[in-house]
């Protein structure tokens, strides 16, 4: 397993996946649920990672 | 500032990851070559987000939210000015000999284009310059820590220093240049939610222009006359100093990032890899510098965020802009990966000094004087015992920072003396077939002397005029600008005159050292977007319009 992009998408899936498990806390400046975007942004990107290393190059 | 569960888990998360990427680069290495400059052998993508990835160390993303709070827009000077054009320079021009001459780090280029004691001079400043680099991070990382967090400033550094020796000493460059990836991508995804979130909140970038004053919000502008800008400088302190010999002197000649770009795995990736770099690089300060603004913006407005200020009657206190910021507005969960990513840049800034120190001294210092033609086993074994003696000893420069803070003070600005004149050693070096050893040795020495000299007649802020002030600049930063140029202009004059003077190497000798003696890889069967010019001018274009719009 020596593409990087592998444990890239493993770390920022698991990451993602944490924090929408966690979606209802709320920073105190904004009503904006920032660990639902943040959690969706970080598994689209794990997922365009692993799309990359698995394509043949 | 507390931090929960899921924060305390996101960082275990992380600390998982970067141990791991480096027991799965430890199968790799067998050779003292494979330990320290990774044979060659990694993807250009890879040394591209570790080339800028190594520079994102701490100073990068707290110290340029805190200049973007104190001097406004005019901090993306650092990179579009300051960062930018020189990472084009050394891409098309240089790499060709750095990678070519088959040299193994920077001080053993100057050895095989000059001589000896040149090297050495280099080596010797650049080892004891990481190292102290590299303390003075974990420094700020375990005082950031302390205060931010309420954590002990030994368990903090400590507990750093064991996960970077941890994949430094398992997997040795790659697994440095590997983690710095996923640290860029973490940094990134970490901080632009802040970004987008406080911009968002100070009422977008028109919001921000409205709050602040007129020159907090452009580039060039106000750059006419010192006293109109809070930085204090003028375009061509600006751009001689900045642009011109701070910039390219880093970004040129220092081994910390020249290095990945070395590791690349053939001509055209290194050449392409500061060039590919230059595309994340030019966005950043969107990043890191725009919160700083933001946090300015808010602190005037009835937002709930205050701009956080130093006790008693001490001012703004720019460095928490960005922690305070990341209290506000991020929830627990985000907040983890945002202090996640924090850590990740104290620790890529720290790893990439621990992998430059220990690739200087294995092979320009400890092979050349200390023990030459041992076994490679033996190499591989002193590199890996100098990675554990090299983070030792930033852990030492740490304290030393904590307890004689003017002391760093006084050694950084040592090591800005020794840096300032080394590229215009480059330059003549590889340029200029004429250009001597004793000449190179002879300029740097006068640089290093007039940068000095300088220091000690001109005062700002307080420092400098230690030998009897003569002039007196509106800022420090104007006067490290101005330092810088005297002591590059007196390195390029000193080295051509002792060069006229001495004897030039044989032009057999600098075959594959020099331009005209050189030959440039052709690139013409390459599709475009592998071709170094053609990069390179898509960055132009890019870097005019960004500098047009924030004018």
């Amino acid at each position: 397993m020596s593409d990087l992009r592998i444990p890239i998408a493993f770390f920022f899936g698991i990451t993602g996946i944490l924090l929408m498990t966690v979606t209802a806390n709320r920073a105190a400046l904004t009503d904006a649920p920032v660990n639902l975007y943040a959690g969706m942004a970080m598994l689209l990107f794990a997922g365009v990672m692993a799309w990359l290393a698995r394509r043949p190059s | 500032m507390s931090l929960g569960t899921i924060d305390y888990a996101v960082l275990a998360l992380y600390f998982g990851f970067v141990l791991g990427i480096g027991f799965m680069m430890r199968r790799k290495v067998e050779t003292s070559a494979d330990f320290l400059t990774s044979h060659h052998s990694v993807p250009v993508w890879i040394t591209s987000l570790a080339f800028i990835a190594a520079n994102l160390g701490a100073q990068e993303v707290v110290g340029m939210c805190a200049s973007g709070a104190k001097y406004g827009w005019m901090t993306s000077h650092f990179y579009w000015v300051g960062a930018v054009p020189a990472m084009l320079f050394i891409g098309v021009f240089m790499m060709p000999f750095y990678y070519g001459s088959k040299a193994r780090s920077v001080p053993e280029y100057l050895r095989m284009r000059f001589d000896e004691k040149t090297r050495a001079l280099n080596a010797a400043s650049f080892a004891v310059m990481t190292l102290f680099s590299s303390g003075v991070s974990m420094y700020a990382l375990g005082n950031l820590f302390h205060l931010v967090l309420g954590w002990d400033f030994t368990a903090s550094i400590l507990l750093s220093a064991a996960i970077v020796l941890g994949y430094t000493f398992l997997g040795g460059l790659t697994s440095a240049i590997y983690n710095e990836v996923l640290q860029f991508f973490l940094i990134v995804l970490g901080f632009s939610p802040l970004a987008i979130l406080a911009v968002l909140k100070a009422g977008g970038w028109e919001g921000m222009k409205m709050r602040m004053a007129p020159a907090m919000t452009h580039t060039w502008k106000y750059l006419g006359d010192p006293s109109q800008n809070p930085m204090g400088i003028e375009v061509f302190g600006m751009v001689a100093g900045l642009g011109f010999v701070l910039s390219f002197g880093y970004w040129c000649t220092d081994f910390l990032v020249v290095q990945r770009a070395m590791a690349a795995d053939s001509m055209s990736a290194a050449r392409r890899t500061p060039l590919v770099a230059a595309f994340p690089k030019m966005i950043m300060p969107f990043i890191v510098i725009a919160p700083g603004l933001a946090a300015m913006a808010l602190g005037q407005m009835n937002s709930g965020y205050a701009f956080p200020m130093k006790e008693g009657a001490g001012g703004p206190d720019y460095d928490m802009a960005l922690t305070t910021l990341m209290a506000k507005f991020y929830p627990s969960g985000m907040l983890g990966v945002g202090l996640t990513a924090l850590m990740a840049s104290f620790m890529s800034g720290m790893a990439g000094n621990v992998t430059a120190f220990n690739t200087v001294f294995t092979y320009d210092l400890y092979q050349s004087y200390i023990r030459k033609g041992a076994p490679d086993s033996h190499y591989l074994m002193v590199a890996r015992m100098t990675t554990v003696g090299g983070v030792a000893l930033s852990i030492a420069t740490a304290y030393l920072a904590r307890q004689f803070n003017n002391i760093m003070d006084l050694l950084q600005l040592v090591f800005s003396f020794v840096n300032a004149p080394l590229f215009a050693t480059f330059l003549l070096g590889m340029f200029w077939k004429r250009s001597t050893g004793h000449g190179a040795f002879t300029g740097l020495l006068a640089g290093t002397i007039a940068a000095a000299t300088t220091h000690g007649l001109t005062l700002a802020e307080g420092k400098g005029g230690w030998i009897s002030p003569t002039h007196t600049f509106p800022s420090t930063m104007a006067q490290n600008f101005w330092m810088a140029i005297f002591a590059w202009s007196v390195c390029f004059g000193v080295t051509i005159l002792v060069s006229l003077m001495t004897a030039p190497k044989a032009e057999a000798d600098l075959k594959g050292l020099v331009y005209g003696l050189t030959e440039v890889p052709s690139d013409e069967n390459e599709p475009w977007y592998r071709r170094p010019l053609v990069l390179a001018a898509i960055v132009v274009v890019c870097l005019i319009a960004l500098n047009a719009i924030f004018w």
